[in-house]
């Protein structure tokens, strides 16, 4: 079954990919620096507060010298994340030593930020306007169901036509990757549309957050103002209203789209009209490793595959019938069973059985959470274990030589064969055959299974296989003028292999 | 000169080789697959036999299953 992941980047890699002028105008932003600075790894953050009142390069080895030795390889991840946000510009001074030192602009706007404190451009309305404010739990559940009936429209849009009550920009964001339509019939979830409904709700916001900007440069809205508004954005205060006349057009319109993914609340009083950012906005600048908030589990599975969900909400039960059979649907339960076939109509839509475990464990009821292990390992071992039986051959295209001719292959334990070959594709497996007195070694290091590898005996008659040869291009050694790529074999000296190099008798050219 | 032969390499636990030998031994002999037996895990088919053997093994794999009647 291919292996199509969805990966939930980080907000921050986006940042980090964006082109270097844009870069530099986000940064003008003190709050952007803010939330740059909130996502870097610790070592990065002192480094970025040691240098920010020095406006003179410094050298890279004082900086190094800052690290104590078993540090070094977190210093320098912390560099290499600095240099590729162009937080850090790198330079190289008279002496010809690598140097770094601040970007001047977020070095600018963070000396702001620290000095003047961080002044949202807009300030909460006073609350004789506001009035009907709903308290947190109330912008809570708002959010939680905006959000559930954004994510119903995945699933009901592949099942039955339903008016969607959501702007078509943000379908469009929806049907680029987690859709696929065909011309007559409903559009059809996508394998990584499947494995999107089952992780958790951070990872699918930055996702549709990320897809929602990468589809603004198709509308030709900006990403930088984008990217800007929202990290702006995820400063406000939960549950206080902001003047929607702070705004401007672009960000207004765009406000209207949030508001349908759950991220802020619209509201309007007689004059004025306002937005209040609740839980899932703020959750925009926090990086994916600490997520704090847990909202709570609801199932529970027990050791006879029956699977048990308190909840009432739709999009529950329909990811549950992913890859369960709900049976009973009560008013404040969902009970179904985890069955074969269930299972394999899940295998089949391309969900794998490790999603399958980390979303139950994951949603785990806090009634059994505090159980270890969480999920019964009878079910997860069997969940696995149905997945490996729709795989139980492997099968790969080949190439098969035999027949080499002797005196090629009279070889002396130290040397090599030298064999080139042109790869069709990548990672073609190779088997080889040999004649009785030959002489096919194969370096381990080179090798990718080598189970079946049998020494030759000079005087056994009997023409015995030799093993595989997995070529990878790293097994690569040079490419020839005429673009044919070479392998090297080494010695196999009686049971072990020989560990060094010996030099070549010859080569043998092999055209595919 | 070197015999180089175009194909598909199988690896797979023993019973599902053992039934892989089985389905060639079946089938009449101008249409046998395997080109070579390495070992007891692994062999050597011919390319355009790929589908055919992963529609086997499922249709092996559903006659054995039994699905309680509702």
């Amino acid at each position: 079954m291919p292996e199509v992941r969805i990966i939930a980047k980080n907000f921050m890699d986006m940042v980090a990919s964006m082109p270097a002028m844009k870069l530099d105008k986000l940064y003008e932003n003190g709050f952007i620096c803010e939330a740059i600075l909130r996502s870097l790894p610790p070592l990065g953050k002192k480094y970025v507060l040691q240098l920010l009142h020095i406006d003179v390069p410094v050298a890279a080895k004082l900086l190094e010298e800052w690290v104590l030795p078993d540090g070094y390889t977190k210093h320098r991840v912390a560099i290499d994340r600095l240099v590729q946000l162009r937080v850090f510009v790198e330079a190289v001074d008279r002496k010809n030593d690598k140097t770094y030192k601040l970007n001047p602009t977020f070095q600018k706007s963070l000396q702001q930020l620290l000095v003047h404190g961080g002044t949202l451009p807009r300030e909460p309305m006073p609350s004789n306007i506001t009035v009907r404010l709903p308290n947190l739990e109330d912008l809570e559940a708002y959010a939680l169901q905006q959000w559930e009936c954004f994510l119903l429209q995945l699933i009901s849009s592949s099942l039955v036509e339903k008016p969607s009550n959501i702007s078509s920009s943000l379908m469009k964001v929806f049907q680029r990757r987690l859709l696929s339509q065909r011309d007559k019939e409903a559009p059809k979830l996508t394998e990584s549309g499947f494995q999107f409904l089952l992780m958790e709700t951070n990872a699918q916001l930055w996702y549709i957050i990320r897809e929602y900007i990468s589809n603004s440069e198709e509308r030709g809205v900006d990403a930088a103002d984008l990217i800007s508004f929202m990290l702006e954005l995820s400063f406000h205060v939960i549950g206080e209203a902001y003047n929607i006349n702070s705004l401007t057009d672009f960000q207004r319109s765009i406000i209207r789209d949030l508001a349908d993914l759950g991220l802020v609340k619209l509201q309007q009083g007689r004059k004025e009209s306002w937005f209040i950012p609740t839980k899932l906005a703020t959750n925009l600048s926090v990086s994916l490793a600490d997520s704090s908030s847990r909202k709570e589990g609801f199932v529970v599975v027990e050791t006879n595959f029956r699977v048990y969900a308190y909840s009432t909400s739709r999009l529950h039960c329909e990811i549950l019938r992913l890859f369960s059979k709900v049976e009973y649907q009560l008013p404040n339960l969902i009970v179904g069973a985890i069955t074969k076939e269930s299972l394999y109509n899940a295998f089949e839509n391309g969900i794998t059985a490790e999603q399958i475990i980390s979303f139950l464990q994951q949603n785990a009821h806090p009634r059994v959470a505090d159980r270890t292990p969480t999920v019964p390992e009878n079910v997860t071992d069997q969940i696995r274990l149905w997945e490996s039986d729709l795989n139980r051959v492997e099968m790969t295209e080949a190439y098969y030589y035999d027949e080499f001719p002797s005196r090629v292959c009279k070889l002396v334990s130290e040397m090599y064969l030298k064999v080139h070959v042109t790869l069709p594709e990548n990672g073609t497996v190779c088997y080889g055959k040999t004649r009785r007195k030959c002489t096919w070694w194969l370096r381990p290091g080179y090798i990718h299974t080598y189970e079946s590898i049998y020494a030759a005996k000079s005087r056994s008659k009997m023409q015995r296989p030799y093993g595989m040869v997995h070529l990878h291009p790293a097994n690569v050694l040079w490419k020839t003028r005429k673009q044919k790529f070479a392998l090297s074999f080494a010695p196999w000296k009686g049971n072990r292999w020989k560990k060094q190099w010996g030099h070549t008798l010859g080569h043998y050219s092999l055209l595919v | 000169m070197v015999n180089a032969i175009k194909g598909v390499f199988i690896s797979c636990d023993i019973p599902m080789a053992q039934y892989i030998i089985n389905m060639n031994a079946s089938v009449p002999a101008s249409d046998k697959f395997i080109i070579h037996i390495l070992d007891s895990t692994h062999m050597f088919v011919q390319p355009q036999v790929e589908q055919m053997i992963r529609s086997q093994i499922a249709k092996f794999r559903e006659d054995n299953t039994y699905v309680k009647p509702n």
